[in-house]
């Protein structure tokens, strides 16, 4: 599964990193650094990610 | 590092402090943060976006009992747990469990029961061409909202609206002599969130409660304690705001009503109506944290322990951020901080979006020439902010 977030949509608050914490962190300045890979076990997590920024910014691709 | 640069003072407890005047504006021109008799205060756009997030300040508002002499009791217990002041892994676990019944998706089979509850509201003085929006619409809008979400008959709203009022005391100074009805307030609160809890638990449905309530992450499920916290903390926290934010856009639309026939003519602009009143005119004019250590940040050092005031009216004017920070519905514009940011942004803000849109879209198609009719009464320009009475008169359209 692809990860793709839209950087000019995503404002780091972070939210993302509660659903799929192996994929979403922030580093030490507060910016948003994911995994643009995902494993197939890892899919509810990650949707829930993209359901809950509140920006909106997460995409799933396949 | 210059040392000749004039930090200026902004006395916030002041009854005269206000948001939206000369001071204020002088000092985000001068500098991007001001000292204040509290600790420091956040002026300018860039600084707001990137330290409001910044993991060295935590929420802050979780001494508050203990600094008004509250140390235990029914409160103190419900507000040191609540997913306000919450901080870290705590925070992390229920802010999981709970997001997921708020998203977009969830939140969207609420949408026409919000706009047949609009429709109705202003339908009711649509031909008297008069109402005081604040008692006839916002109020019983905001906590209607809520009571549908929740699944609270709406016929129960006065009690709900007045339980949370009455709640809301204990963000005052006289927290200590308030506490026996705000504990009383509490427990009659319990009383229903305890109520519907048993109840989704026996009869699930297909509602935000019963989401919560079957909410589970991994195996981890919230339990019926920390479910009881949430569900008075929803009431709480997403009744006044949205009141006093409904109110605070339809004082915005008053005094641009250019803008509020676009908005007439173009429904689909309702949602960039709603974000550009929450940015120029936000009822949290303010958000609070507070250093968990010692850091510096270019030339500002702050103590842990001090508080750092996040102004968001003020950085969501920003010239530099918005050149013409004037409200334009057609307009693009980056993000405001009226719902906070991080790891504590607002639970509820596809919520209050979703029904702040419906509730514009549906008064501008029917109203038309506002106007306030009478005395207007305010809460100060600070801190969380709105019309308490907003007398206003209108053309039926
Ligand atoms: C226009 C209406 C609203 C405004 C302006 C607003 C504003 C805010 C702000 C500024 C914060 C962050 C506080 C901070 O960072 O210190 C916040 C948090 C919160 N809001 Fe809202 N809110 C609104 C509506 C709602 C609604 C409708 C709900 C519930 C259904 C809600 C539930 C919450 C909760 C639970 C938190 C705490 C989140 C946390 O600490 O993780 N709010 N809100
Ligand atoms: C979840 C929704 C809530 C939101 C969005 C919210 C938002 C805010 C904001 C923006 C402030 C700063 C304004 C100020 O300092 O005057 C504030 C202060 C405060 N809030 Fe809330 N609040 C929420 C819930 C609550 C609840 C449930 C309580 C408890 C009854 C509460 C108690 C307080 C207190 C005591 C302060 C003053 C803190 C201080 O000045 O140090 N809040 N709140
Ligand atoms: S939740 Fe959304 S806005 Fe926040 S860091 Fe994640 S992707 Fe960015």
């Amino acid at each position: 599964m692809q990860v793709y977030v839209d950087r000019a949509k995503c404002d780091n608050h972070g939210q993302c990193t509660f659903s799929a914490p192996t994929i979403f962190r922030l580093d030490e300045q507060g910016v948003l650094q994911y995994e643009e890979h995902a494993d197939e076990s890892l899919r509810n997590d990650v949707e829930e990610a993209a359901d809950v920024c509140p920006l909106q910014a997460i995409f799933i691709k396949d | 590092m210059p040392t000749d640069i004039a930090v200026p003072y902004l006395d916030i407890s002041d009854p005269a402090f206000a948001m939206h005047s000369e001071a204020v504006r002088n000092a985000r021109s001068q500098h991007w943060y001001a000292k204040t008799n509290y600790g420091f205060a956040i002026l300018r756009y860039e600084y707001v976006s990137k330290l409001l997030k910044d993991p060295r300040l935590s929420q802050g508002s979780g001494k508050w009992p203990d600094h008004n002499g509250v140390h235990s009791g029914l409160f103190y217990d419900w507000w040191t747990k609540c997913l306000l002041v919450l901080e870290g892994d705590d925070h992390h676990r229920i802010r999981r469990l709970l997001n997921p019944a708020f998203s977009p998706r969830h939140i969207e089979p609420y949408l026409p029961r919000f706009e047949e509850l609009a429709i109705e509201l202003i339908d009711g003085v649509l031909d008297k061409g008069e109402f005081e929006y604040v008692n006839d619409f916002a109020e019983p809008y905001a906590t209607r909202v809520l009571c549908i979400l929740l699944g609270i008959p709406e016929t129960e709203w006065p009690t709900i609206a007045r339980l949370a009022s009455t709640i809301g005391l204990a963000l005052g100074v006289t927290l200590k002599q308030d506490l026996g009805v705000v504990e009383d307030a509490l427990q009659e609160l319990y009383g229903y969130a305890e109520n519907l809890i048993a109840d989704r638990q026996a009869n699930p449905g297909d509602d935000l409660v019963t989401k919560l309530v079957q909410a589970n992450a991994d195996g981890d499920t919230l339990s019926d304690s920390e479910l009881r916290n949430a569900l008075c903390l929803l009431i709480f926290g997403g009744m006044d705001t949205t009141r006093n934010q409904l109110g605070l856009g339809m004082m915005s639309y008053l005094h641009n009503l250019d803008q509020w026939e676009l908005l007439a003519k173009n429904p689909e602009l309702a949602r960039a109506a709603v974000e550009e009143v929450m940015r120029t005119n936000p009822t949290t004019t303010w958000v609070t944290r507070e250093a968990v250590v010692d850091f510096d940040y270019e030339d500002l050092h702050v103590d842990a322990g001090t508080t750092v005031h996040f102004f968001t009216q003020v950085s969501g004017t920003d010239p530099e951020a918005y050149p013409n920070p004037e409200i334009d519905i057609t307009a693009e514009r980056a993000p405001h901080y009226g719902f906070g940011g991080g790891m504590h942004h607002c639970l509820g803000h596809f919520v209050a979006r979703a029904d702040m849109t419906i509730a514009l879209k549906v008064l501008s198609q029917r109203m038309t020439n506002m106007r306030i009719n009478g005395a207007d009464e305010w809460l100060p320009d600070s801190g969380n902010t709105g019309p308490v009475k907003l007398p206003i008169a209108f053309d039926k359209r």
